[in-house]
C-alpha cells in the first residue's frame, strides 16, 4: 500500500488526539490516593471483579459519610492483566500522582514490586498474594499482607482436623492435592513440619496447571483412603478438584480448602453436591455484618454501587470490604496522629502499622498489625458449605503460629541477607 | 526535499556500503540516539522506567528472536524459556559474587548451549513441526526451573537480585539501569544492522528462502541453522539477565512462561519480520497499546462522567488493542517497519508524487 496525503493527515491527527486527553486534574485538596491496579482480564478475572467491587463500595461508603479523619479516599482503578510492564507502569503513574498505597492483588506483580515499594516507601497491600514472609514487618516495612498467609491457613485447617479427631491426629492420613506451581507448593513446608509434630501421615498429589483435568489424580486419592483431604489451587483448578472429589465419593465433611473457594465455585460444582466441604474464612461472609448492611443501605440503594447487587455479600466481595476497611482504618489512625499530613507513604504506614483490635464492626476477627507482625494476628475460622451458604463451624482462632513464624523468619532472614 | 539524494555520487565501495548512505537518515538516527541519551534529563521517572526501559529491553529480546525468525526463517515458540535460562544463570552467578559483565555473558552462553540443543530439531523439522519442538522446549524448561528448589529459590520460588555494578557503576538508580539497558540495546542493534552485510547474514537469508537450495550452493545448512540458534539464544540469554537485573529485580518462574514467548513473537510479526526497525515499533505497540488505551478510556470516562462497569472498562481496551493489531496486519502484512518504509518512500521525493526507480 502507499500513503497519500489524506491518510497521512488523518493518522497524525489520530495520534495527536491520544495525548490531548492524557491529563486529569482533581480539585479537592484533602485526599488520600490509592492505586488499585489489579488483574481483571487475564488470570484472576471474576475473583478480582468481586474483590474490587467490595473495596470500592466500602470506599464509597466512607466518602458518602464525609471521609475519614477529614480525608476522602480516591481509588484509581486500572487493569494490569497480571503483566509486569503494565503493573510497573501503573505503579509509577500512581506514584507520580501522589498515591501512597497500591493493591495489586497478584503474586507475580507483588514480587516484582517489593524492591520498588521498599525503596519508594509506598505501602503495598498483598492480601492473599505475594510473599508469605512479608508478614515479617522488620524485613518488609512497606509490604503489608494484612491478612492470613497460606502457611497460617494450612495451620488453621490442620488444627480444625485435629479438633474433629478430638485432639490427636496420630496415625491419621491426610492427603494434600495441589496445583503444581510455587503457589500450590507453598504450604508443603508447614504441612511437613506439622506432620512430624502431630504424627500424621502426609501424602501429596500435584496436578499440572491450570488443572482443568485432574481425573488421573483423584482415583489415587480415593485408593489412599485418607482421613482428610486438603485441596489447594485457584480459579478453575478449585472447581475441577471439588467435582472430582465428589465423583470419587470422598466424604465432603472431611475435605477442606484455603480461602479460595466461593459461592461462584459452588454454582459450577453444584450447590447440593458440594454440601459439607470446608474452607478457611478470613472474615464473615454473607450480608449479615453491619458494614455490608450499611453498604446496601447507603451505597447500593442509592444506585452508587460499583457492580451488580447480586454480588454484594459473596465471599470475595467481603474480602474486598475487609481489605478496604483495613486500609481506611490505617488512614484514620494516620490522620489521628498527624491530622495535617503531609500525606505520604510513611504517614500512612504509621497508621497501618498501629491498627489494634480492629473488627470493622464485626466483619473481621480482631486484627492487630504491629511493626513486627504484618499478618494481623493470624486469626481465621473454618466454614462449611451447607448447600446455600458457608456456615462457620469454629469461632475465630489462631493456630500453629509458632511453626508458621519460624518459617516466616527463615525466609525473611534470607531476604534480609541476600535481597538487598 | 528532505533527503536530498540528488548529486550523491559514491566513489568508494565503503561509501556505497555504509549503514545509512543518506545524510538525512544519519541525522535522524543520531537525533533519536541523542534523545535517548538525554532522556533522563528530559523525562520524568514515569516515562523513563515505565516506558523507555521496558521498551529497550523487550526490543533487544525481539531483535534476538528476529535474527532467528526473520533472517534464518526458523520458527521459535520458546524464546521466553531461552530468556529464562539466561536470567536464572545470570542471577545465580551474580548472587555467587560473579561480576555482572561475566554473569551476563555466562547467562548468554548457557542459553545458547541449551537453545542450540533444542534448535538441533530444526535440522530435521520445518515450519509447524519446528514450532512444536520449540514449544516443548518452553514447557520442559518451565518444568525444570519450577521443580528445582535449587534453581527457583526455595519455598517462595523468588530470587532477589542483589545490588550489582556494571563497569564500576552501581545499578541502583533509574539512570544507571536505563543507560545499562540502552547500552545493551545499542550493541545488539548495531550487531543486527551489520549482520545483513556479512557472509553469515547472507547465508541465513539463503537458508530462509530454501534450505536445500542453499546447501547446493555450498552454504552448510547444518552449520548455519545451529549458528542461527546459537546466536539468537545467546542474545536471548543476555537480555534475560538484563531483564532480571535492570527491570524485574526479582526472578520467579512465572515471568518466563509461554506468555512472554508469544508476546515477543507478536512484537516481531507486528513490527516486521527480518527488519531491524520493526522490533522497535512492534515492541512499542504490543507493550504500550494496552496501557495507553486503558488510560485513554479511563480519562475519557472520567472527563465525560461515564459510569462504565469495571469489567467493561477493563475489557474494552483489550478489544481495541486486538482490533488495532489485526487492523495493522490487514493494512500492511509486512509490519509496522514497512509502513515506515512506505512513509519514507513517499517523503523521499516529496513534494512530488512518484519516485523514479
Amino acid at each position: 500500500m502507499s500513503i497519500d496525503r489524506r491518510s497521512f493527515i488523518a493518522g497524525t491527527a489520530a495520534v495527536a488526539a491520544q495525548f490531548g486527553f492524557a491529563s486529569r486534574v482533581y480539585a479537592e485538596d484533602k485526599i488520600v490516593r490509592f492505586t488499585i491496579a489489579q488483574d481483571f482480564t487475564r488470570i484472576y478475572t471474576f475473583v478480582t471483579s468481586e474483590y474490587n467491587q467490595g473495596q470500592r463500595d466500602y470506599f464509597a461508603l466512607v466518602n458518602e459519610r464525609g471521609g475519614v479523619g477529614g480525608y476522602k479516599i480516591v481509588a484509581d482503578v486500572t487493569d494490569h492483566a497480571n503483566d509486569l510492564p503494565r503493573a510497573i507502569e501503573a505503579y509509577e503513574r500512581g506514584k507520580r500522582e501522589g498515591a501512597v498505597l497500591i493493591d495489586p492483588l497478584s503474586t507475580p506483580v507483588a514480587r516484582a514490586l517489593v524492591p520498588r515499594a521498599l525503596e519508594d516507601k509506598i505501602n503495598m497491600i498483598t492480601a492473599y498474594s505475594g510473599r508469605s514472609d512479608a508478614a515479617d514487618g522488620t524485613a518488609f516495612p512497606y509490604v503489608l499482607p494484612l491478612s492470613i498467609n497460606y502457611w497460617t491457613q494450612a495451620g488453621l485447617i490442620i488444627e480444625n482436623f485435629k479438633k474433629t479427631e478430638k485432639g490427636s491426629l496420630k496415625g491419621k492420613k491426610i492427603v494434600f492435592v495441589h496445583i503444581d506451581t510455587p503457589f500450590g507448593k507453598e504450604p508443603l513446608s508447614i504441612l511437613q513440619v506439622l506432620a512430624q509434630k502431630e504424627g500424621f501421615e502426609l501424602l501429596t498429589f500435584p496436578y499440572t496447571p491450570p488443572g482443568n483435568d485432574q481425573s488421573a489424580i483423584w482415583p489415587q486419592v480415593r485408593r489412599a483412603r485418607p482421613d482428610f483431604v486438603i485441596f489447594w489451587g485457584a480459579g478453575v483448578g478449585q472447581t475441577v478438584a471439588l467435582t472430582e472429589a465428589i465423583r470419587n465419593g470422598l466424604p465432603m465433611d472431611r475435605v477442606s480448602s484455603s480461602v479460595w473457594l466461593s459461592e461462584s465455585d459452588m454454582d459450577v460444582v453444584g450447590r447440593d453436591a458440594a454440601k459439607g466441604v470446608m474452607k478457611v474464612e478470613p472474615c464473615v461472609g454473607g450480608r449479615e455484618p453491619k458494614v455490608i448492611k450499611d453498604i446496601l443501605a447507603e451505597v447500593v440503594a442509592k444506585g452508587k454501587g460499583a457492580g451488580p447487587e447480586a454480588k454484594v455479600g459473596t465471599a470475595y466481595y467481603n474480602y474486598g470490604v475487609q481489605m478496604g476497611a483495613l486500609m481506611v482504618e490505617g488512614v484514620r489512625l494516620a490522620a489521628a496522629k498527624a491530622p495535617n499530613g503531609p500525606v505520604t507513604g510513611p504517614w500512612l504506614n504509621d497508621g497501618l502499622r498501629s491498627i489494634t483490635n480492629f473488627t470493622a464492626e464485626g466483619l473481621l476477627p480482631p486484627t492487630t498489625v504491629t511493626r513486627e507482625d504484618h499478618q494481623g494476628g493470624g486469626m481465621g475460622r473454618i466454614a462449611r458449605w451447607d448447600g446455600a451458604k458457608f456456615v462457620p463451624v469454629t469461632d475465630w482462632f489462631a493456630a500453629n503460629q509458632d511453626v508458621v513464624w519460624s518459617e516466616i523468619k527463615k525466609n525473611s532472614e534470607t531476604f534480609k541477607t541476600t535481597g538487598k | 526535499m528532505f533527503y536530498r539524494r540528488a548529486g550523491l555520487r559514491h566513489t568508494r565501495y565503503q561509501d556505497e556500503r555504509q549503514l545509512f548512505p543518506l545524510a538525512f537518515d544519519r541525522g535522524l538516527v543520531l537525533t533519536v540516539l541523542a534523545f535517548l541519551i538525554a532522556a533522563p534529563l528530559l523525562l520524568d521517572r514515569l516515562w523513563l522506567t515505565g516506558y523507555l526501559l521496558p521498551w529497550l529491553i523487550w526490543t533487544s529480546a525481539a531483535l534476538g528472536l528476529n535474527l532467528l525468525m526473520g533472517w534464518a526463517g526458523q520458527i521459535h515458540l520458546g524464546y521466553g524459556a531461552v530468556m529464562g535460562i539466561g536470567a536464572y544463570a545470570g542471577v545465580h552467578l551474580v548472587r555467587f559474587g560473579v561480576p555482572l559483565e561475566i554473569a551476563m555473558i555466562a547467562g548468554g552462553i548457557m542459553s545458547a548451549g541449551i537453545g542450540t540443543v533444542f534448535g538441533a530439531a530444526a535440522l530435521r523439522m520445518k515450519g509447524i513441526y519446528l514450532a512444536m519442538a520449540t514449544l516443548a522446549m518452553q514447557f520442559i524448561v518451565d518444568f525444570v526451573i519450577s521443580h528445582n528448589a535449587a534453581i527457583s529459590g526455595g519455598t517462595l520460588a523468588t530470587l532477589q537480585v542483589p545490588a550489582v555494578r556494571f563497569l564500576g557503576v552501581p545499578l541502583t538508580s533509574d539512570w544507571a539501569t536505563y543507560y545499562f539497558a540502552l547500552f545493551v540495546c545499542f550493541v545488539i542493534t548495531l550487531f543486527m544492522l551489520n549482520v545483513k552485510r556479512t557472509s553469515f547474514g547472507r547465508a541465513l537469508a539463503a537458508l530462509r528462502e530454501k534450505d536445500y537450495a542453499a546447501q547446493i550452493l555450498g552454504v552448510s545448512t547444518f552449520r548455519y541453522k545451529l549458528m542461527a540458534f546459537w546466536v539468537s539464544s545467546f542474545i536471548g540469554g543476555v537480555v534475560g539477565t538484563v531483564l532480571a537485573v535492570a527491570y524485574l529485580r526479582a526472578v520467579s518462574p512465572d515471568q518466563f512462561h509461554l506468555e512472554l514467548s508469544i508476546q515477543i513473537l507478536a512484537m516481531i510479526i507486528v513490527g516486521g519480520l527480518g527488519s531491524v526497525l520493526g522490533p522497535f515499533f512492534g515492541t512499542a505497540l504490543i507493550l504500550f497499546a494496552p496501557i495507553v488505551l486503558n488510560n485513554l478510556l479511563g480519562s475519557v470516562a472520567a472527563t465525560f462522567g461515564l459510569d462504565l462497569p469495571i469489567d467493561m472498562r477493563a475489557h474494552l481496551p483489550l478489544l481495541a488493542y486486538g482490533l488495532l493489531v489485526i487492523g495493522f496486519l490487514l493494512y500492511e502484512p509486512l509490519g509496522l517497519a514497512k509502513l515506515y518504509a512506505n512513509f519514507r518512500n513517499y517523503m523521499l521525493v516529496w513534494p512530488f508524487r512518484h519516485a523514479q526507480r
